[in-house]
């Protein structure tokens, strides 16, 4: 049994609170123990560094101590929490004056970043924790006949230095989808594209066409689902679509839950019957 | 010898009815540009592409290989081999601007949309000497805030990968944002630029970055044009340009994280859009799926503390005013309101309940006698 520290964010609180459920039950099929990180705080979503990103280090400095204290690796889902918490620890680790100006502070709740806690995001923790044999072993219901369309999000493969695989040619989620037993569909228009998650609420119209350009070529290559490890490129899919003027109504699914899924979990229990755009697919 | 395949882009618009693909062999040997030159020297002398130093030094090559932005002189055959395992190699002009022959494209759009943004110093009189003979001094400490964003050489690769040129007409360019943030941090310019600068960036699309980071990922010379467009976006809010929705987006993260350590979605559709509408939708939506909708986020054990950390942070880079302290209050209120106790005592019972999250929020509420 592997154990690591899970941290949450905003995606598996309040409404989606169910998810953590969701994850730690998948987990528990392929050996892994997912201990939630109770004390963290939100990331600052890639936007407190607008407001000071020595703020941002600060906050995920702290995140990343509560996983130290605890002597575990730290697991993130959200692409964006990633990429974020994996920026402030290479900061962290590059710059003793700030990694000491904020272990100062830390020290009032008597924290401290050492440094010693490697951050994973999911596809990284299948691809070498897990390994891709472990999921196929684990598979129960395999999704035979399901196209499906593997979607990255960008946060896991831009900017390089916090790549979790091949920037330019990634292979690790369409490496875990057909251990699932699914057929992967990964070249289509816009699978390059944006999800649109962080303009939303800066630029809404830039959301709506960038759902457009990857919903569309999804429905031209004719799968039967979106598959993504980030869960706000699952939010844009799932509830912003139903913004767009004539949605094209393609279902998605965050990663866990379709592998939740496959492992035999039912329909309610993974989540996959909790959305906007319903998964008709059996 | 190793060879690979490239299928280069060609199109004559002088001749040629539409582009075509034209495949050579070339060697798997130094860089992508080697490559190129390869093909001029010995296999076909009309194809066009820009080069010069072939140093990383001009920014003349930029090019796509399958879809994907790179500055060929600086992007090894054998590392491009190994990507695509041996597929071949689909070699194209940028995105985004006009092509004139081949891999050339017409750079003048971006240049102009660039000028836009005042990339140049404009200089402030109290600072800098008018008499030539007195030197204008710049410290090292000084240089460190535009010390990456000086060395753009206009290759137009982030502007060919950009996701927020791709939609919006508009839209400067993350190299036009990275150039005009670097007078924004120089002290020898004067205020009244650095307020204009900011005024033609928010018209010229600074809330429409996408912030997808393509734009870091691709630059050759490291500078990071999406974090300067986050720099540019906390100079807007502070010099009081707070009423477009991103300003909102912004207030509504720096307050609720404070107040509660997350943000809260189910209210960020009004406190940005003021569409309450979105809120009863979704509460509607989750309540017929049988999900627990929570007002507020649990708040985390340790608030107080993680407050005050927020807090000096905020007060040592002389933003502790950015705070909007009344509108925390209110969420605190909201809060007690929703239970029936103060913040403390529900961070301290949520940690005590707090094991299974589901059902929580009304756990806690029967526990403090809310609502």
């Amino acid at each position: 049994m592997v154990k690591v520290g899970f941290y949450q964010g905003c995606c598996f609180q309040g409404q989606d609170a169910h998810m953590f459920e969701t994850m730690k039950e998948m987990f528990k099929r392929i050996d892994v123990d997912v201990v939630l990180l109770e004390e963290t705080t939100c990331c600052g979503g890639n936007t407190i560094d607008e407001e000071n990103r020595k703020l941002s280090y600060a906050i995920n400095a702290r995140n990343i101590a509560l996983a130290e204290r605890e002597g575990l690796d730290m697991l993130v889902s959200c692409n964006t929490c990633y990429m974020v918490i994996a920026k402030a620890k290479r900061a962290l680790d590059t710059n003793k004056k700030l990694r000491d100006e904020i272990n100062e502070l830390l020290k009032e709740e008597g924290l401290e970043y050492k440094g010693t806690s490697r951050i994973y995001h999911l596809l990284d923790f299948f691809r070498d924790v897990v390994g891709y044999e472990k999921i196929k072993q684990a598979v129960k219901r395999p999704l035979k006949g399901w196209k499906v369309v593997a979607y990255y999000g960008c946060h896991v493969l831009y900017p390089k230095e916090i790549a979790v695989d091949n920037s330019d040619n990634p292979s690790s989620l369409q490496e875990i989808l057909k251990a699932l037993g699914a057929e992967v569909i990964d070249d289509y228009e816009g699978k390059d594209a944006c999800c649109g998650y962080h303009s939303f609420f800066t630029d809404k119209s830039m959301t709506l066409k960038k759902l457009n350009r990857i919903l569309g070529g999804v429905k031209k290559v004719g799968a039967d689902i979106v598959a993504t490890p980030c869960p706000l490129c699952f939010k844009s899919f799932d509830i912003y679509q139903t913004n767009m003027e004539n949605p094209p109504r393609v279902p998605s699914s965050f990663l866990p839950e379709i592998m939740a899924y496959a492992f035999g979990i039912d329909k309610d229990k993974s989540g996959l019957s909790h959305h906007l755009i319903k998964v008709e697919k059996e | 010898m190793e060879t690979a395949i490239l299928q280069v882009f060609r199109y004559d618009p002088e001749k040629d009815q539409a582009p075509y693909y034209k495949e050579y062999e070339v060697p798997v040997e130094g860089t992508l540009l080697n490559a190129l030159l390869y093909i001029k020297d010995n296999l076909d002398p009309t194809l066009a592409f820009r080069a010069f130093c072939r140093s990383e030094v001009c920014g003349s090559c930029s090019m796509k290989v399958n879809g994907k932005t790179k500055l060929a002189c600086k992007t090894p055959m054998k590392e491009l081999v190994e990507t695509w395992k041996g597929k071949p190699l689909r070699i194209e002009p940028l995105n985004h601007m006009k092509v004139i022959k081949d891999l050339v494209v017409d750079i003048d759009k971006p240049i102009e949309k660039m000028k836009t943004l005042i990339p140049w110093l404009v200089p402030d009189p109290r600072v800098v000497p008018t008499d030539p003979m007195h030197e204008s001094i710049i410290y090292p400490e000084e240089m460190e805030a535009y010390k990456d964003q000086i060395h753009c050489m206009l290759c137009f690769s982030c502007y060919s990968a950009c996701e927020a040129v791709a939609d919006n007409e508009r839209y400067r360019g993350p190299f036009a944002f990275s150039k005009a943030y670097r007078f924004q941090v120089d002290r020898r310019d004067i205020e009244t630029a650095k307020e204009k600068r900011i005024r033609y960036a928010i018209s010229g699309g600074l809330w429409s970055c996408v912030q997808c980071q393509k734009c870091i990922h691709v630059c050759p010379k490291g500078v990071r044009p999406a974090e300067d467009i986050q720099n540019l976006r906390g100079q807007a809010v502070k010099k009081g340009f707070t009423d477009k929705p991103g300003a909102k987006k912004l207030k509504h993260f720096v307050d609720w994280i404070y107040a509660t350590g997350q943000i809260n979605r189910l209210y960020l559709p009004e406190e940005v859009y003021g569409n309450k509408e979105a809120r009863e939708k979704l509460t509607k939506a989750y309540t017929e799926m049988g999900v627990e909708v929570w007002e507020v986020p649990k708040p985390t054990k340790g608030l107080m503390k993680f407050r005050d950390i927020y807090l000096e942070i905020l007060s040592k880079e002389d933003k502790a005013l950015d705070l909007d302290y009344s509108h925390v209050r209110k969420i605190d209120k909201m809060v007690s309101d929703i239970f029936k106790a103060d913040i403390c005592t529900i961070v301290d019972k949520a940690h005590e309940e707090g094991r299974s999250s589901r059902g929580l929020i009304s756990k806690l509420k029967g526990l403090l006698g809310g609502q």
